[in-house]
């Protein structure tokens, strides 16, 4: 049984997800010397079929995507998706130079993709233990680059499995100094929702 | 040219003797196309997962391999002892994300339990473009039975399938 979101329960699903991307971006600032800024959090809902209007980029343009389980306290999916220019904005910051295209993205560049994930989902389920007391664990990303459309279905897809609505909760994240804009999604498994809000005392 | 009709995800949506039908962006998701050579009409669902876990299969039938069958047999008009009539195409299917933990293989899973009801209401696949790890878009002309794929980085691939669906074009 799925708990209905009230504006309450929506603002507190929105707060943690700024409080918790504020550390993950905090970190991706470390890591590449580079300031960046986060867009008020979106909380959405799917229902049946509808797929909500997530993350701003054309459908059949190339993104690269990672997915990461995370097991504990409050389950669910986090996911990190880069349009192809921004992801090469990361890898040019990193490793000073890019793939030309998609038959050039080889081990080193998924993992400079799956390493920024890994530390940015650390620092945002960090953020949220902190504030909740929850133990959480993540698994290693899973990488894909593709169509945005077929990437993100993907992802929601396996997530909505066995569940009979998925919530989003979206931020992105850009920065002033580079063409660059990335977002993250953590999907929770809804079941879970009240556990959260049992410890927020709402 | 015609008007191209798209099925979101879950959606059902159809043509007869002109139009064009398709799905942007398949992942693991199965555009799931039967054409009645009959009737010459043709209609898709964006098949999401395989089998229905909940009652929104009432609602969204297109969602589920295992409903959106018996929907796209509805929506045509064919009752499922006449199905063998008609004539399947199924686009997507694929793993994008390789090295999943937890992998639930959705995709492969999509394809297999459609193959297997297809069989059952022996219904031919006449054209497919599944599993694999890339993600598909596709665009089916109902006038003419050509259909073209797209995948990233490659350049569309047009198939004629009017031969196979029994689609008699008119001279020009």
């Amino acid at each position: 049984m799925t708990p209905t979101l009230n504006d309450l329960r929506t603002d507190a699903l929105r707060e943690i997800g700024n409080i918790g991307l504020g550390g993950a971006v905090t970190a991706l600032s470390d890591l590449t010397g580079v300031l960046f800024t986060l867009e008020a959090p979106q909380v959405l809902q799917m229902d049946a079929s509808t797929l909500p209007q997530i993350c701003c980029v054309s459908p059949e343009s190339l993104v690269v995507g990672t997915v990461s389980r995370v097991n504990g306290d409050w389950p669910g999916e986090g996911a990190f998706l880069f349009p192809w220019q921004s992801a090469c904005v990361l890898w040019q910051i990193l490793v000073q130079m890019q793939p030309s295209g998609l038959e050039e993205l080889n081990e080193l560049y998924q993992s400079v993709i799956n390493e920024v994930s890994n530390i940015m989902l650390g620092n945002y389920l960090q953020a949220i233990s902190q504030m909740t007391g929850f133990t959480l664990h993540m698994e290693p990303p899973a990488f894909a680059a593709d169509m945005a459309m077929a990437v993100l279905s993907s992802i929601l897809v396996e997530a909505l499995y066995g569940q009979r609505e998925l919530l989003a909760i979206e931020t992105a994240f850009k920065t002033p100094a580079h063409e660059f804009k990335g977002y993250f999604l953590y999907l929770p498994e809804t079941g879970n929702l009240e556990k959260l809000f049992g410890v927020l005392g709402i | 040219m015609a008007t191209v009709k798209l099925a979101g995800m879950g959606e059902i949506v159809w043509a007869r003797g002109a139009g064009v039908l398709g799905c942007i962006g398949l992942g693991s998701c199965v555009g799931t196309l039967l054409f009645d050579p009959r009737t010459q009409m043709a209609a898709l669902a964006h098949v999401m997962l395989p089998e229905a876990h909940d009652q929104d299969s009432f609602t969204t039938p297109g969602k589920y391999a295992t409903t959106a069958l018996p929907a796209l047999l509805r929506v045509m008009e064919v009752p499922p002892a006449l199905a063998s009539r008609l004539k399947a195409i199924l686009i997507g299917g694929g793993e994008l994300f390789q090295n999943r933990s937890q992998t639930l293989r959705i995709g492969e899973r999509n394809v297999e339990l459609l193959h297997q009801l297809l069989r059952e209401l022996r219904i031919g696949v006449v054209f497919e473009h599944v599993r694999g790890t890339s993600g598909r878009s596709f665009e089916f002309d109902v006038a003419t039975g050509w259909i073209k794929v797209r995948t990233v980085g490659a350049s569309a691939v047009a198939t004629d399938l009017a031969a196979a669906l029994g689609i008699q074009r008119r001279a020009a």
